[in-house]
């Protein structure tokens, strides 16, 4: 009988074959913690005594989600985390670079093949590279530091079988959410999502990471879709032909069409005509699933042509300092600043409810974002509707949500 | 006497625990926990009421604050029709005692309780009815058995206390 590819996985993981529905102790690859969650890490570290690290694998610092500091409280998180990484032989990422998510993968720390535990329910979006990522929580990863493993139950497997190729202003946001609206917020709870792409879908890179970062959001615990470039890591975890799924989906891209999730849930997706006229206040555009270069492409298409609708405010926030420099070479910044569009530093920011754009009573945001949940961005009373970078940017220079075409 | 508090689906980590006071300790967190949909709750909760939730309690964040929270309140048992994957780790690693609803339960707003973890019954006095319900099976339950993945760490370290 075949295997999955997340059987696969976890088999080299557990040194023998290994089948859904299996428990192993295993050690991955590599082991990322940021600035909120990293804090209540230390602390379980010191009720197990602070030992030596016995987890022989990579171990990697990120303080992106309330950087730069907004409070004296989230300065002292970094400073401890800081102190911990030197005193024990880990490695910090500067300060500023960027969005944890998409930074590791632009670094080369999250490869093909691999397989990443995070602090952030968001590692799932090692998946967009050919990786499986997981999230953890804080005393779990300071139990693994501690003892080398941590256990895993292997997942039954979801297949997505996709066609054909997206339309204009649709893009991997609509993917994704299209398919958290048709399998439910729970759909893929406790699974692995496998994305089968035919071989004449293109999905790049940016696309895949909205795909991949929101399977949580279908209560996934990883998912993986094919790289760009394959590795031997890689080539050793491709699934099986007569591999043995829970579940499948089939996908059509050429259908799928601009959507937005309505408040208060992801799993609440419309297409944009049958929410078009809803008033906005603020639109965000930036975070770990759509901070990319390609977000602010085409949210750049839209503000060339337009600015910011009066009392609208509009903030930009590339996902990594080299995205934001490549921004600024190709006269994106420019053009976002000419518009009338507060840019902002890499950050996780007022995604998170965090700094930077948080949300006051009755407010309605339209962002490219990965929650809406009821307070997600700030006040409880305010709202956030989710939907791609086209949309969301067009909602900027209308005040209100409109299907993009109608602005160029 | 322990009383229920009752909440419906899809109840997130952001409202058990929401994002912009995760910086602060746990005493400042838990005064909000809820706060969107029950902003009472931090003040009614007192120690060994249970909480019973619908489907997929506890999704979205990997937040551990979000069963610390409710285990800082004085909830002593969270019941749901189902979890979300995190919330369910994070609450069996803290040592938050958990289980999935059998079948259905009666079990409204305020209603008095007695209930047997191990046992797997929460009595439901104000009625009179029983509601079933599976704890945590496996190697889960030996993390549970241990009080939570920190003893069970410092045992399996050989540093137990």
């Amino acid at each position: 009988m075949g295997k999955t590819s997340i059987e696969k996985l976890f088999s080299r993981l557990a040194g023998h074959g290994v089948k859904a529905g299996d428990f192993i102790w295993a050690a991955p690859d590599l082991v990322y913690v940021h600035d909120v969650l990293g804090p209540m890490m230390l602390s379980s570290y010191k009720k197990l005594g602070n030992p030596k690290i016995n987890y022989t694998g990579k171990v990697i610092f990120v303080y992106d989600h309330i950087f730069p500091p907004k409070d004296s409280a989230s300065a002292n998180n970094i400073r401890n985390m800081l102190g911990f990484a030197s005193g024990n032989n880990i490695e910090s990422i500067p300060m500023g670079e960027g969005i944890e998510h998409t930074l590791l993968i632009e670094r080369g720390a999250i490869e093909p093949g691999m397989f990443v535990v995070g602090s952030d329910s968001h590692t799932v979006t090692a998946g967009a590279n050919g990786a499986f990522g997981a999230g953890l929580g804080s005393t779990d990863l300071a139990c693994l530091l501690a003892s080398g493993t941590t256990w895993f139950m292997v997942p039954e497997t979801m297949v997505i079988n996709m066609t054909g190729n997206l339309p204009r202003f649709s893009t991997g946001k609509d993917v994704i959410l299209n398919i958290i609206s048709k399998i439910g917020v729970d759909g893929a709870n406790y699974m692995s999502m496998e994305f089968h792409p035919s071989s004449d879908t293109r999905l790049q890179l940016d696309d895949r990471l909205a795909i991949a970062n929101m399977t949580v959001e279908a209560g996934a615990k990883t998912c993986i879709l094919p790289p760009d470039r394959r590795t031997d890591a890689y080539d050793s975890i491709i699934w099986d032909e007569d591999a043995v799924y829970r579940s499948s989906l089939d996908l059509n891209m050429s259908e799928i069409r601009p959507s937005v999730a309505v408040p208060y849930s992801p799993g609440n997706v419309k297409d944009v005509r049958d929410v078009a006229g809803t008033k906005v206040d603020q639109v965000y555009l930036g975070n770990c699933s759509n901070g990319t270069f390609s977000d602010l492409q085409q949210a750049a298409e839209v503000f060339r042509k337009n600015p910011v609708h009066e009392g609208v405010t509009a903030i930009i926030v590339p996902a990594t300092r080299k995205i934001y420099a490549r921004a600024l070479d190709a006269g994106l910044i420019k053009t976002f600043i000419d518009a009338g569009c507060t840019v902002s530093p890499p950050t996780c920011g007022a995604c998170a409810g965090l700094h930077m754009g948080v949300l006051a009573r009755d407010e309605v945001c339209i962002s490219n974002t990965n929650r809406n949940f009821r307070g997600r961005m700030g006040d409880p009373g305010s709202m956030v509707y989710l939907a791609n970078s086209y949309v969301a940017a067009a909602a900027a220079v209308e005040g209100k949500i409109v299907d993009p075409t109608e602005v160029f | 006497m322990p009383k229920a508090f009752v909440f419906g689906d899809d109840i997130d980590t952001d409202v058990i625990a929401p994002g912009g006071y995760l910086h602060l300790s746990i005493d400042q967190v838990k005064m909000h926990s809820m706060e969107a949909i029950f902003p009472d709750f931090p003040k009614m909760v007192e120690k060994g009421d249970i909480l019973v939730a619908g489907k997929n309690f506890g999704s979205g964040s990997s937040r551990e604050q979000a069963p610390v929270v409710l285990m800082e309140l004085g909830i002593s048992l969270v019941v749901a029709k189902g979890f979300a994957r995190l919330f369910f780790r994070n609450a069996v690693n803290v040592g938050l005692s958990i289980g999935t609803i059998i079948g259905s339960t009666d079990i409204a707003q305020g209603d008095l309780v007695s209930y047997d973890v191990a046992g797997g019954e929460i009595r439901n006095v104000s009625k009179g009815t029983v509601t079933r319900f599976s704890p945590p099976q496996g190697a889960l339950n030996d993390i549970l058995n241990e009080g939570g993945i920190v003893p069970y760490t410092l045992k399996k370290l050989g540093r137990s206390k």
